[in-house]
């Protein structure tokens, strides 16, 4: 082993300076080599090269295990003053540390070569799960959430993400993220296309099956008041002040549809996320700040402002969110501690609908203001033994105000739920659900299964 | 004054406005326990390892540097770096640390 990183310098020093001496230094008296000389050079080179790809190889197998090191270089054994035998170790560790760098560096060569492996990924996650919800049939459900991302080059990557699901018997597919991300500058990344709505914390970065604690998702934050998607472009970055970090997230999207002929009259005054031709022909405008004051904590505050409505009659929606997420580990608790909450408010502006009483409730108007959000607490002792640490105990208390919509009530719930990872994004869960409706709506408790495999 | 509080608790409501002040209560005992004791921070001549166990368990459990090869682990930490707004110090070091720790 000591003798053959010696051996390889060697010849690469030897082999450049001997190269670098005939290009440069023309024999005396004449400054052009002849043919013969050429050849001959050519062959010694064309030696040189082939005995140092022979010591690659060797080395190459050697640090994959597939040939023996050769046997631990001389090591020589010296008599000291005591007269004791003194055994010295012949493989010293920079030794190894230059093998090791040279290991490094081929390897990452034999990768620059083999096609295709370089800038792909396939990630995502697939779901399964059964709900038995009170005065609801139960179901079995089933989703694969596919996530393709290119690696274009250092700065631009592509990110498209289906979702394959059941619904009312038939399989659908969705297109939930079509972005292309381009790194500006170290601060500032501009994103196009249809992305996760960055003023919603949930939706952005937990409401993935394999990141999520419980089998559903919180009331308000996922399908209630804020999109899930935008279709737009948007600016992100970080900025380092000091220690801490302040990162930011500026959107302009299409609007969401205002709901004023509803097939459904509670929906009266919602506002549609879905509008993906964007009707009404309004530009939805918003952000996020995250401030990151240490690692383990984030305080955030997102706002979406955006005219709604029929272009005529257009009013204003105010959406607005704040988030905290603190994972930590704790000696003390012998364990991960996971805290997250998320509140949002929903204001849309003041609107009569069905003026001219045509739908059969108007002229109808209401204060459409809604508010709702979830907290919720996970412990993961991930300091006891085998077993035990991967279970994960969590509860979540989540609510959703709309008691003076035409919606009617207030619904509020306490959620109770065992984990058990099976790998660090493979996890079985099961969840207790006790839901509390005011204004005499009826409650709907629930037990839910669900396994998730991210990968 | 009376109006401003009437104006907030309108707009915020209950229990919003407790959840608020609670969440900012919170963040002031976080901080103020862990810059006492450790500055662990974004600070550069962090390691990519200590950097990797700080950074990437705040929104979903670590996954095992041997999870992927280097090429994914590339595509997968731009990915990251996009989502999470990873600083390029974090995003260097924490990539060679994937990279090396298999
Ligand atoms: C701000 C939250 C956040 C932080 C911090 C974060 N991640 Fe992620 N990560 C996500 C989300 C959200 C996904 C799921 C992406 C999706 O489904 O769209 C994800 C997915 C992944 C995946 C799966 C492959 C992929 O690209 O989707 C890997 C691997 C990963 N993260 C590694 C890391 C590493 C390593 C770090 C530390 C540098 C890190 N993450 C920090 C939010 C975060």
């Amino acid at each position: 082993m000591r003798t053959l990183f010696p051996v390889l310098l060697t010849v690469l020093l030897l082999g450049s300076a001997g190269i670098y001496a005939q290009e440069n230094k023309p024999p005396p008296g004449e400054d052009y080599v002849s043919r013969a000389e050429y050849d001959k050079l050519k062959a010694e080179h064309e030696a040189m090269k082939q005995e140092l790809e022979g010591l690659k190889t060797t080395v190459r197998q050697i640090a994959n295990g597939t040939v023996p090191a050769p046997a631990e270089g001389p090591s020589t054994t010296t008599k000291s003053p005591e007269g004791k035998q003194v055994v010295t170790e012949a493989t010293s560790q920079s030794d190894l540390d230059a093998l090791h760098e040279e290991v490094d560096s081929l390897k990452s060569e034999i990768k620059g070569v083999v096609p295709g492996t370089t800038k792909f990924l396939l990630a995502g996650y697939g779901t399964a799960g059964f709900t038995a919800r009170s005065g609801e049939d139960p179901f079995f459900d089933a989703a694969f959430n596919a996530i393709f991302l290119w690696k274009v080059n250092d700065r631009l990557l592509f990110e498209g993400e289906l979702e394959f699901q059941f619904e009312d018997g038939n399989t659908t597919t969705n297109l939930e993220v079509a972005q292309a991300s381009y790194l500006l500058n170290d601060y500032m990344t501009i994103g196009v296309g249809r992305f996760l709505n960055p003023m919603n914390y949930f939706v952005e970065r937990q409401h993935m099956n394999w990141v999520n604690k419980f089998p559903d998702k919180p009331l308000a934050v996922y399908d209630g008041l804020l999109p899930e998607s935008e279709l737009g472009a948007q600016l992100r970055g970080v900025i380092p002040i000091g220690p801490t970090k302040l990162e930011y997230a500026a959107f302009v999207a299409n609007a969401p549809d205002l709901i004023t002929t509803p097939g459904d009259f509670s929906t009266l005054g919602m506002l549609d996320f879905g509008n993906l031709a964007n009707a009404g022909g309004h530009i939805a405008v918003g952000g996020h700040v995250g401030f990151i004051p240490i690692p383990e904590l984030e305080v955030g505050y997102g706002i979406l402002r955006s005219k709604v409505g029929p272009r005529d009659q257009a009013v204003e929606a105010i959406l607005q969110s704040v988030d905290f997420n603190y994972v930590r580990d704790s000696t003390l608790l012998k364990g991960l501690i996971n805290f997250r909450a998320q509140w949002v408010w929903s204001h849309v502006g003041h609107f009569i609908y069905d003026p001219d009483g045509g739908q059969g409730f108007g002229p109808f108007e209401f204060n459409n203001n809604r508010n709702g959000g979830y907290v919720q607490l996970a412990y993961r002792p991930t300091g006891f033994g085998n077993i035990i640490k991967n279970f994960e105990p969590v509860v979540r208390y989540d609510r959703l105000n709309q008691l003076h919509t035409p919606v009617g009530f207030d619904e509020q719930r306490w959620s109770f739920g065992l984990d058990y990872w099976l790998t660090s994004s493979a996890v079985i869960k099961a969840a207790y659900e006790l839901d509390n409706k005011n204004a005499g709506a009826r409650d709907q408790d629930a037990f839910m299964l669900q396994v998730a495999v991210g990968f | 004054m009376k109006k401003l509080t009437q104006i907030i608790w309108r707009w915020v409501g209950f229990p919003g406005t407790a959840i608020v002040v609670f969440l900012a209560a919170l963040t002031w005992l976080v901080i103020g326990c862990s810059t006492a004791g450790n500055s662990a921070s974004t600070a550069s001549g962090q390691g990519g390892a200590q950097l990797w166990a700080q950074n990437c368990q705040r929104c979903h459990n670590t996954r095992s540097p041997s999870t992927y090869n280097d090429a994914q682990w590339e595509v997968a930490m731009m990915h990251m770096r996009v989502r999470a707004n990873l600083t390029p110090e974090e995003h260097k070091q924490i990539l060679a640390f994937l990279k090396s720790g298999k």
